[in-house]
């Protein structure tokens, strides 16, 4: 897999923690944590000094993060199939209700042709098969910024 | 695919990528009319399921299905007779 | 008429750009079925039973005579010479082959056509009322509003993977033409303390759990019509069912969350996202209202002609209404004439109305959710000659809002979701109430016929609704009484156990029978009397009859 900011690819600094039984060593400036595992976290009361990344699946609930944004340098919003199009709306509220200004990331099943509309919505980067890159920016490329909607 | 499938005997039909229309697996492919098409037993449907499988990934067919047969040997639901026989009104 | 931008230009011809390529990403293999099969429907392109069926929107109904000369061409090249009205006001393509889609589209775009959005979980075409701008009582054109929706909704980023389909419709009239009430989004212009603005409707539908729309706001001015709108589709987005297809639609949703509640999220998702970009203001208000003005009419006292031939009368009688400009006729084209299938037209017809319409009409055409079209205003020291040309065409038929203009889905002749045939049932319908007399003597009635729950042919709000339904292999029809889809919407009642095809039309009979048996005077309507005596007179009448025959 590859992250691809508009037409360039970009390095992926985080990565998934995926021991069962984490504690508060497994956590680095660069974890990508589960929605679960954040909760954990929130229950065990651990604090770090430092942002973490989240990863929330389009079918999940994105409520228990609402409140501490301010702890995620990126939240992952994954597509558990393109026709879920939640993350399109709740990409919009962190943005435009929560102000968040870090990262915002589109992962899972996705399709090229949402490509224009996720950048629209407030998406900088999505995490897409290396073999598809090409046709990834050729659909951006088709894009000439003329839209209905401001 | 074919475990909600009743009776013992189907044809395999399918629509083509191109131009949509229906067609039927025969000895020589996938034809038309249902006339040639091969006559399944209901113990050799899954053999025909990976034949269909392939033929969709090749992007030849699209929406494969089996059609069940009648004891006469004949297509049993109006909407498979329907699909195999065209419309039952004048469009003129 | 609305005349495309550049902007507009180039929007759709990316669009096709776009969609050539994907079906050529399909025809290679790099897309399955299943990834493409949401991209297609985005651009209207189904597949039956028997082929593709590409769904092309006419915005709001509105169609030039260059645009259905386009329709007619079409037909002629892509299709096997015909096209079918929808009850959305889209014209449906039956028989158009995969590889030639993209080409179809760029010829719709050279007449500023498209068919995007006319299917998938997006925000469909925004429907109106066929008479829009024609008559006095309205409060204010509705065709402008439906094209500021319809650009705002155009690949809105946000809304083009909702939890279902979503259509919105709009009127200028109390009185209801466009079936506001059984839309996800009905918007009424009203005018309060001399302002004009919208009363809101929301989570109105059939199909399988039908609904009437319920108001969500009594008055919602104009400039924040976006934003508010915006606000419906977010807490639609955010919430709508996603689990369960059935459960999907808007009016679910309404419903599970009680009106109140679902309308102060709303309100609530109004403040929050308001944006000032969507404000509209009076310019650009206006700019859009100058696209649909009158053509130059003359005021006259020019009344219709007098004749001496009983055919001529029937349909002036039937098929003209009075124009709001005094010496303009507005005249309804039945697409029910007996024995064709409901809303269908063969290029000749669309060519030569084309035709017509440059020489009797402006250049004008609409189309009704009723299946039949409009030629809206017509010189009434033209009527005769005109009306001679039609019946040529075997467009005169003389039955417009009588029973058999009925409105009927396409059913198991053409449908891979139907569950019996639908059009047979409207032609026999025809055939057995073939006699204007006849029916003039029966009046004003609403017969409708979808041939499976999805109720695109609208029985839930017939007068008399027909569900055609798979009984062990045998179709089946249920019958219900006292729908409507006008201002007094309603949800027809189920009659009792369902019928064979044969014995079908018998039963229509005799619901008709009793009616005739209960009216008080010659003017009182099916649904009238419906509504005073209740479905249990009906019943008896038909059951009781049917036990002793059979
Ligand atoms: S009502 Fe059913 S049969 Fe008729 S067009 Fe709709 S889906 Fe098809």
């Amino acid at each position: 897999m590859i992250i691809l900011e508009r037409k360039t690819e970009k390095l992926n600094k985080y990565k998934r923690i995926t021991n069962e039984f984490f504690s508060a060593n497994d956590f680095l400036p660069t974890s990508l944590l589960s929605l679960y595992q954040w909760q954990e976290i929130k229950k065990q009361g651990i604090k770090k000094n430092f942002q973490l990344a989240i990863e929330i699946n389009s079918d999940e609930s994105s409520e228990s993060i609402k409140d501490s944004l301010k702890k995620f340098s990126m939240i992952q919003l994954n597509f558990k199939t393109f026709k879920d199009g939640r993350p399109f709306t709740l990409v919009k509220e962190l943005r435009i209700e929560h102000k968040f200004k870090g990262e915002i990331r589109a992962s899972g099943h996705i399709l090229p042709d949402q490509y224009v509309f996720l950048l629209r919505c407030g998406f900088d980067t999505v995490e897409i098969k290396k073999e598809d890159k090409e046709i990834w920016i050729e659909l951006l490329n088709l894009d000439n910024g003329l839209y209905y909607q401001p | 695919m074919t475990k909600k499938l009743k009776g013992d005997f189907f044809l395999l039909s399918a629509n083509e990528l191109q131009s949509g229309k229906v067609v039927f697996y025969t000895k020589k492919g996938w034809l038309p009319n249902s006339n040639k098409a091969i006559k399944i037993h209901r113990d050799d449907l899954s053999k025909y399921d990976d034949i269909f499988k392939k033929d969709e990934e090749k992007c030849i067919i699209i929406s494969a299905k089996f059609v069940e047969l009648d004891e006469s040997g004949k297509i049993k639901t109006l909407r498979d007779k329907i699909r195999d026989s065209g419309l039952t009104i004048k469009i003129k | 008429m609305y005349k495309y931008s550049n902007i507009d230009k180039k929007i759709i011809a990316d669009r096709t750009k776009q969609f050539q390529n994907q079906v050529e990403r399909r025809l290679n293999g790099k897309l399955t079925e299943e990834e493409f099969k949401p991209l297609r429907l985005m651009n209207g392109l189904y597949l039956q039973l028997h082929a593709y069926m590409l769904r092309v929107a006419i915005p709001y109904g509105e169609l030039s005579s260059t645009q259905l000369r386009k329709l007619a061409f079409i037909a002629d090249k892509f299709d096997r010479g015909y096209g079918h009205f929808t009850t959305r006001q889209n014209i449906q393509f039956n028989w158009p082959k995969l590889p030639e889609v993209p080409e179809i589209l760029d010829q719709l775009s050279e007449v500023e056509m498209h068919a995007i959005q006319t299917s998938g979980n997006c925000i469909r075409n925004i429907s109106s009322d066929h008479l829009a701008g024609l008559t006095a009582e309205e409060v204010e054109d509705p065709r402008p509003w439906c094209e500021i929706i319809r650009k705002w909704s155009t690949f809105h980023p946000e809304f083009s993977f909702l939890p279902r389909k979503f259509k919105i419709a709009v009127t200028g009239c109390l009185e209801d033409r466009t079936a506001l009430l059984v839309h996800d989004i009905g918007l009424r212009l009203i005018k309060k303390n001399n302002v004009i603005g919208f009363e809101v409707f929301v989570g109105g539908g059939q199909g399988r759990t039908p609904h009437i729309a319920k108001m969500i706001r009594s008055f919602l001015s104009k400039k924040d019509l976006l934003n508010y709108l915006e606000a419906i589709l977010t807490t639609y987005n955010q919430l709508g069912r996603r689990d369960n297809i059935y459960k999907a639609r808007i009016k679910i949703l309404v419903n599970e969350l009680g009106v109140q509640k679902f309308k102060s999220l709303v309100e609530k998702n109004f403040v929050k996202f308001s944006n000032e970009k969507l404000k509209l203001d009076k310019n650009t208000i206006n700019d859009i209202f100058n696209f649909f003005k009158l053509p130059k009419l003359k005021y006259s006292s020019n009344k219709l002609p007098i004749s001496k031939n009983k055919k001529f009368n029937e349909w002036k009688q039937q098929n003209t209404l009075p124009h709001k400009i005094s010496g303009y006729s507005i005249v309804l084209i039945s697409l029910k004439p007996p024995g064709k299938p409901p809303g269908d037209a063969d290029s000749r017809q669309m060519q030569e109305l084309a035709n017509i319409s440059d020489d009797f009409s402006f250049g004008e055409i609409r189309v009704t959710h009723e299946q039949n079209l409009v030629l809206p205003h017509v010189n009434n020291t033209q009527i005769y000659q005109l009306w001679q040309q039609l019946d040529i065409l075997k467009l005169a038929t003389p039955n417009i809002g009588l029973i058999s203009d009925t409105i009927c889905c396409p059913g198991m002749d053409y449908c891979a979701l139907a569950t019996a045939r639908s059009i047979p049932i409207s032609q026999k319908i025809g055939n057995n109430f073939k006699k204007y007399f006849d029916q003039k003597s029966i009046g004003d009635i609403k017969i409708k016929i979808s041939g499976c729950i999805n109720a695109c042919g609208h029985h839930h709000v017939g007068n008399i609704g027909i569900l055609g339904l798979d009984r062990n292999g045998e179709e089946f029809y249920q019958i219900t009484l006292g729908g409507s889809a006008k201002e007094d919407a309603a949800i027809g009642q189920i009659i009792g156990p369902s019928f064979s095809e044969k014995k079908l039309i018998s039963a229509i009979r005799r619901i008709i029978k009793t009616y005739r048996k209960n009216k008080k005077n010659a003017s009182e309507d099916f649904l009238s009397v419906f509504r005073r005596i209740g479905i249990e007179a009906f019943k008896k009448d038909l059951y009781d009859n049917t036990r002793k025959k059979n």
